[in-house]
């Protein structure tokens, strides 16, 4: 044979092999995955169960826990009535170190000496392990003795274009996100979250699509071409999976960005909602559209309006930065008008204690309290107080 | 009977059994999966998310993919899996039989491998190559009908003195026998006829060995070699890059002369294959067992033949290999990169080694991987790994008794890591190792001195599970405990691991430190 055709041959041969073996990933890949599941749910329990004994060991040698601090607010935390309707204040705290790791969170908590009864974190949609229901996190957030708060986060392009074959490609995606999801498009997904909700069983938040109404920050926001009826039909859609599969443990927070107008066309009505959550956030002068806003400036113009829908708020992101006033103040100022203008309808609040955001700015921002001593103490001393009332 | 209390069996001719058409097509599909295997492996370690400690990531992924390739390379050489056709010995050629002594080695042992060299059928002429100065040898020689050359002080060991010999005597075909083994008489009829082809510098065959089970180190040894004498180099055959090991190899007089005689150096034999196959002459590999000698029976013996082929090797890869590189073949550049690069395993374990230890006590961690999800990418490649290691196995030059997984064998190439990494760097630091011929009989051991490299290992392994415990119930914040639970748990699994792979070498030291002299 002449090494011409040889070569041809070899050629040929070989492009048909690389089509078999792309073929071959992308039937493997599906089929492999479904085989895998149940073994990875095995595998999952027993990191659990590893990780409760841990826990078991950890509290009977230290003769204590995060749990036995948190006890006597155990019948408000465990009720979802309660939750619905909390006699007190609740605080909770967002950490940047999560969900890698809770170092930050103990250290905020060692300073402020308190414990917060809510911790909460974010989770964004797509196909990866670490964006699958967090069963891990909220179990072990529960052995602590506290209430998980889940930001939900349609980023719909984490989702993979091989085995989703049903999505438009990733290019189009976002356009008309919520439609897509009162369409049954995410059913797979939204299921799968419902179901692990329901099988943990224990009281959990669910702050989903926030800031829906701002077309400058998230996706799902109306710049493509998401409008409020589409937002209510898909909230209502991923309410309706997760009762239809018993996740009647999940308390469901509602969250527009108050600065924006018409926020409350976005509401799907009282029968869909728990919570309303408000994200009150100095970004003092960092930027050309931002000025120093104390906390009641910022929350003053949309309060009426929320206290209307007769729901409990939370200011589920509680926090200021450093440049162009005092941090010190902004607490104080805050916590007085927690006391005193909005006692009636805020009852919870929920420190953002980020000191790493990157955002929103190119650079980091710290939103952390505990870059001011003064406030950091101030916060203990509120804690406090309020914990002893 | 068991097969190896058996002497007339083990002392037996065998031949690895032909490849049929449909084993070819069967190894073709196991082959195209592995490459899928890797595909589905490699397309989820590479991802930016999995990267957490960037200069840990990058040692983890090199001896994560050096291993890979390895496989790789492996199942691709599997394909090629090719035997020659037998052909007759044509009668008149002139065939000289070299064998060698050097002080120190046992008389016996003599006696029945120059027996064993007369009674080989094929017309021949035995050659001892003597520089024991020892009276006996001389007499011994004479006595078994083989001629003796006394040469001493010539450099370079055994291939010094085989170039030597070259010079004094004529004859075209020289099997190079090492006196540890005994030949069987229809050595030369099976391996002549190759020589009609022109252009064949030398014919190898099997390597087996009649003490295998003498002791643990002993089968371990001999399992190190099972897969590489039966399927591999039958691989090697296939694809024209079968080499040269020391013994039992026939060489054509014109190749010698043609790349100055036979190579020098630790690793001599792949020296002159490299450079046999350089100056374009083809190799021949013949899987047939023909003889049986000896393979190292206790720890001290095995380490010193290990290091000194650890440093040869490495010479090999930095010298030889780029001399020869531009007039190899494409199969043969890959096959000596290959060979060159086996004892870089030291290195790769090293890192698997310190890995776990890294993360617990200073916590930095290379990638942020489920464990889950590791296995679930990394265990097809594992069953196909495990699937053609079994199903080449029938390839095995002697099935009966070689057939198995080989742990022992395993256990001990890890365990030796330090040997190996010692050989790498003794070679670019270009420090010699003094030729000491393999010895050939058990020799008493101190544990300390023969794996104190894996006891150490062994015993941080064990003061880091200890703190590592204590460090969790009392210092940890609570929630840290729980959230870094796999974590945690996998790294100490990780080192409970590295102490099984570690226990093989301490095992036999215990074994060798027990022997009476």
């Amino acid at each position: 044979m002449k090494a011409r055709t040889r070569y041809q041959i070899m050629f040929f041969a070989l492009g048909w092999l690389i089509a078999l073996g792309v073929l071959f990933q992308i039937g493997f890949g599906s089929v492999f995955s479904s085989v895998w599941a149940p073994v990875n749910e095995r595998l999952t329990r027993a990191a659990q169960w590893m990780s409760n004994a841990e826990g078991d060991a950890v509290r009977n040698v230290r003769k204590g826990s995060r749990k036995d601090y948190l006890e006597p607010m155990q019948p408000i935390l465990n009720s979802m009535s309660a939750l619905r309707n909390p006699p007190r204040m609740l605080f909770g705290v967002y950490d940047g170190g999560f969900p890698n790791t809770f170092a930050g969170m103990e250290q905020l908590e060692e300073r402020v000496r308190y414990r917060f009864p809510i911790i909460s974190f974010y989770s964004s949609w797509g196909d990866k392990p670490d964006q699958q229901f967090p069963t891990r996190m909220v179990e072990s957030i529960q052995r602590m003795g506290s209430v998980p708060l889940i930001t939900w986060e349609p980023w719909v392009v984490d989702f993979d274009e091989r085995r989703r074959t049903n999505l438009p490609p990733l290019a189009e995606r976002e356009y008309a996100t919520l439609r897509a999801i009162a369409r049954s498009d995410y059913d797979f997904y939204i299921v799968e979250w419902a179901k692990a909700a329901a099988a943990y069983k224990k009281p959990i938040f669910i702050r989903f699509a926030h800031e829906m109404n701002d077309p400058y920050r998230y996706p799902w926001g109306p710049q493509n071409g998401n409008r409020p009826d589409d937002f209510i039909a898909a909230w209502k859609h991923i309410h309706f999976i997760f009762q239809k599969f018993g996740a009647t443990n999940v308390l469901w927070v509602w969250a527009p960005h108050i600065s924006m107008p018409w926020f409350e066309f976005y509401y799907p009505g009282p029968e869909y909602v728990d919570w309303i959550g408000v994200g009150v956030l100095n970004y003092g002068t960092i930027a050309s559209w931002s000025r120093w806003w104390s906390f009641h400036q910022i929350l003053e113009k949309a309060y009426p309006v929320l206290l209307k829908l007769n729901k409990p708020i939370m200011i589920s992101e509680f926090g200021t930065i450093g440049g162009g006033g005092d941090i010190y103040e902004w607490y104080s100022q805050a916590f007085y008008h927690l006391d005193h203008t909005y006692q009636r309808g805020v009852r919870a609040v929920i420190l953002f204690n980020q000191s790493q955001d990157t955002t929103l700015a190119g650079y980091e921002l710290n939103w952390s309290v505990t870059q001011s001593p003064r406030a950091t103490s101030l916060v203990a001393s509120e804690l406090a107080r309020r914990s002893a009332m | 009977m068991h097969p190896w209390q058996d002497d007339a069996e083990i002392f037996r001719h065998r031949r690895a059994r032909p490849v049929r058409n449909w084993e070819r097509w069967l190894v073709a599909v196991l082959l195209f999966l592995g490459v899928q295997s890797v595909v589905y492996f490699g397309q989820w370690w590479f991802r930016l998310e999995h990267v957490n400690n960037v200069a840990l990531f990058v040692l983890l992924s090199t001896a994560t993919w050096y291993g890979i390739s390895r496989l790789l390379i492996g199942w691709y050489n599997a394909f090629h899996i090719d035997q020659p056709d037998p052909v007759d010995a044509p009668p008149g050629l002139r065939v000289a039989i070299f064998t060698t002594s050097a002080p120190g080695e046992p008389y016996e042992m003599f006696v029945r491998t120059l027996a064993a060299a007369r009674d080989v059928r094929y017309p021949h002429t035995t050659y001892l190559l003597d520089d024991t100065r020892d009276p006996r040898f001389a007499e011994l020689a004479r006595e078994m009908g083989a001629v003796h050359l006394e040469i001493i002080g010539v450099p370079g060991a055994k291939a010094g003195k085989i170039n030597r010999a070259l010079e004094l005597t004529s004859e075209d075909f020289i099997l190079v026998l090492d006196p540890d083994h005994i030949p069987f008489p229809d050595f030369l009829d099976r391996v002549l006829g190759y020589f009609a082809d022109e252009k064949a510098g030398f014919v190898q065959v099997a390597q087996a060995y009649y003490n295998a089970r003498q002791s643990f180190v002993a089968r371990a040894a001999a399992e190190q070699t099972f897969a590489f004498y039966g399927p591999t180099m039958q691989g090697m055959h296939g694809t024209g890059t079968s080499v040269a090991i020391g013994a039992n190899c026939t060489f054509r007089r014109k190749a010698l002369d043609s790349i100055g005689g036979h190579g020098l150096g630790l690793a001599e034999d792949l020296v002159t294959s490299i450079r046999l196959h350089a100056a374009g002459w083809k190799s021949c590999y013949v899987p047939e067992v023909l003889s049986r000698g000896l393979v190292p029976a206790d720890l001290d013996s095995f380490l010193r033949q290990q290091l000194k082929w650890s440093r040869g090797v490495h010479d090999v890869l930095l010298h030889e290999y780029p001399r020869a590189f531009r007039r190899l073949s494409v199969h043969q550049k890959i096959s000596y990169l290959m060979i060159g690069s086996y004892y870089v395993v030291g290195l790769t374990t090293l890192i698997y080694l310190s890995i776990p230890l890294i993360y617990l006590w200073f916590g930095a961690q290379p990638a942020v991987i489920l464990l889950a999800d590791f296995l679930k990418h990394g265990l097809p490649i594992g069953i196909l790994g495990a699937v053609i290691y079994r199903f080449t196995q029938r390839w095995l030059c002697d099935p009966v008794r070689e057939r198995g997984w080989h742990w022992r064998g395993t256990l001990m190439k890890i365990g030796s890591w330090n040997v190996f990494l010692r050989g790498l760097v003794l070679a670019i630091r270009g420090v010699e190792v003094p030729y000491i011929p393999t010895r050939k009989e058990r020799h008493r051991g101190n544990v300390w001195t023969l794996a104190r490299v894996p006891l150490l290992t062994i015993m941080l392994s064990i003061v880091t599970t200890v703190w590592t415990v204590i460090r969790q119930l009392f210092f940890v914040p609570e929630s840290e405990v729980l959230i870094t639970t796999e974590v945690t748990a996998g790294m100490v699994m990780f080192l409970m691991i590295n102490i099984v792979l570690m226990s093989g070498r301490v095992y036999a030291a215990w074994v060798d430190s027990e022997v009476r002299e």
